[in-house]
């Protein structure tokens, strides 16, 4: 089981939205350009650079002489990227007309807007023109995200009902009620009677807590947006989702103005502090801040710090340093890894952590704990255990790597080895086989078929889209993993004929 | 006309997929939607979790994997 699990991501939920939605999001040039730079793959971004400034349609026979024959295959799920976010228009195969393709309006004009600069948008957000308290630091908007959105995990990891020990951090006071409540909405918690906090973790919780902080921080963000959705209508998340592109385009440490801000955005800068992706002043409520978890927010995944690395960035309790929170995000994840695996699936990890000792604890049998050093060995049930609550094999053996301490990575380049142990590796991935069974993905049969034709036609085109999954040539069936492009695609078939 | 069903789409052993079949035809065929061939199965949705839990059981009672290594402690 593989689908299921996988938390809710940005791409999911704009997979959903219906086009008139894009229409006005692309009105502003942040959410353009937000969506430009974090969801598209470098071969997506080439298409459309070079797309932007050219003034007529191009022959999608064109673009076959652009890319080489061996990146055929690239090509057309980076376009079908494109088509599902409204990026480009291709025209419907026609017998009289050859197809064209081109950037739609509203995105092709904001984004030019965001590249040249001009118009009077301000979609990049208005800065304030009061003082500032020079108090308020980079630093000190680090300090203030970090301890928020620890508080938001350390809520998550305590309602882990295994060890009593995870629930070190008596100081934290824990979220708001109101993040409280989005997470048990969002199914990251569930109401239970047995743990201490009167909540338990649910299998996308334990998912949740493996992410990135920055995948964690979108994962919260969709919950909420979905919440307002149900709560007020459409129009409001709209807003809303242009918003937080917005803030990913501020700049860190400077100030911006509040009443520049419409009424639904003014709305949601409470909740907005409350996940510590902005900073108000207790004194001056005219000024907001946005903070290291928004200015990152459409930056690439990867380089943002993980969960262990960014808490050990602040049991390092080190106010005065700037880069604790990742203002060089790479050189601090490495260093941080503390992590050893033996080939006898022995597990070693010097930290005191109550937080990466409960992540540890998801999937290693821990036996014992020193002051700075846990120990314990990754068993069968251990595995399993993990397994059952939905965390995969390779969400583990990405944890284990990307937290192995230096000494076992310089032991391993020097070998020439990699750096986890390969019967390690094998067996977790062998566990996890055992215990699946099954592999399943949910997703559309398509069957009764009127013609051989038709069938060929629709099977062939789901191929081209990277979405067929199966097919039975004899019985005329194929199983696709999505099938909006695919009706529409039968629409536009049917109007051609 | 062409139908597009929303279900689960299964990939197993040929063994596995003829105790899911058997299962399937113990519990009049709520499970089952469509058998696609030697490794895959058409399911309903809804039924997934009740299947693997069916299918846990039913190895339980014949399979036990031994712990690959025994450690010396």
């Amino acid at each position: 089981m593989s689908t299921a699990q996988q938390s809710y991501q940005l791409s999911d939920y704009l997979e959903k939205l219906p086009g008139t939605t894009f229409r006005k999001l692309y009105q502003q040039p942040s959410t353009a350009f937000a969506i430009f730079r974090r969801m598209l793959p470098p071969l997506a971004k080439i298409f459309v650079q070079a797309l932007l400034y050219m003034p007529a349609p191009l022959l999608l026979s064109e673009l076959d002489v652009w890319v080489r024959a061996e990146g055929k295959m690239h090509r057309d799920p980076r376009l079908s990227i494109l088509r599902s976010l409204h990026i480009i228009q291709i025209t419907p195969p026609g017998k009289d007309r050859p197809q064209e393709m081109q950037l739609t309006t509203n995105f092709k004009n904001s984004l030019r807007l965001a590249l040249e600069g001009g118009g009077t948008h301000n979609s990049f957000g208005v800065p304030s023109t009061l003082p500032v308290d020079p108090r308020i630091d980079i630093a000190h908007l680090d300090n203030y995200a970090r301890k928020k959105w620890e508080d938001i995990l350390h809520y998550v990891v305590n309602s882990v009902p295994v060890h009593g020990e995870a629930g070190g951090g008596g100081s934290a006071g824990g979220p708001k009620s109101s993040v409280k409540d989005l997470l048990l909405v969002g199914h990251l918690v569930e109401r239970r009677h047995d743990t201490r906090g009167g909540v338990g973790i649910t299998q996308a919780g334990f998912t949740f807590l493996l992410q990135e902080a920055n995948a964690q921080v979108w994962t919260l963000l969709l919950q909420w947006l979905e919440a307002a959705d149900r709560a007020k209508g459409k129009s409001d998340s709209i807003d809303m989702l242009s918003f937080l592109f917005m803030l990913a385009s501020l700049e860190l440490g400077r100030a911006y103005n509040t009443d520049a801000l419409t009424e639904t955005r003014r709305n949601m800068l409470p909740a907005l502090v409350d996940f510590g992706l902005i900073y108000i002043p207790r004194e001056d409520t005219r000024q907001y801040f946005p903070t290291r978890l928004a200015t990152t927010l459409t930056s690439s995944a990867s380089a943002l710090r993980s969960v262990s690395s960014g808490f050990s960035a602040a049991t390092a309790n080190n106010p005065g340093d700037a880069s604790s929170l990742g203002t060089t995000p790479d050189t601090s994840a490495a260093s941080k890894g503390s992590i050893f695996i033996e080939t006898n699936y022995r597990l070693y990890a010097y930290t005191s952590s109550p937080l990466q000792i409960a992540v540890l604890a998801l999937f290693t049998q821990l036996s014992m704990r020193f002051p700075g050093m846990v120990t314990g060995r990754l068993t069968r049930d251990s595995i399993r255990r993990a397994i059952g609550f939905g965390i995969t094999a390779d969400q583990i053996i990405s944890y284990l790597a990307s937290h192995a301490h230096e000494q076992m990575a310089r032991a391993a380049a020097a070998a020439g080895r990699p750096v986890l142990p390969p019967t390690v590796v094998d067996q977790i991935r062998l566990w996890q086989l055992e215990n699946e069974r099954m592999r399943t993905s949910a997703g559309f049969l398509f069957k009764d078929f009127d013609s051989a034709e038709e069938y060929v036609s629709l099977s062939g085109y789901a191929e081209e889209i990277g979405v067929l999954v199966w097919r039975n040539d004899r019985k005329r069936m194929f199983y696709a993993s999505k099938f909006e492009q695919l009706r529409d695609y039968l629409k536009s078939r049917k109007k051609a004929e | 006309m062409v139908k597009a069903v929303r279900g689960v789409l299964v990939e197993c052993e040929p063994a596995i997929k003829s105790i899911l079949v058997h299962i399937d035809s113990t519990h009049h065929n709520e499970f089952i939607i469509e058998d696609l061939d030697e490794t895959h199965l058409f399911v309903k949705e809804t039924m997934l979790h009740l299947l693997k839990q069916k299918l846990e059981e039913r190895l339980k009672e014949t399979y036990r994997p031994e712990e690959p290594l025994e450690d010396s402690e």
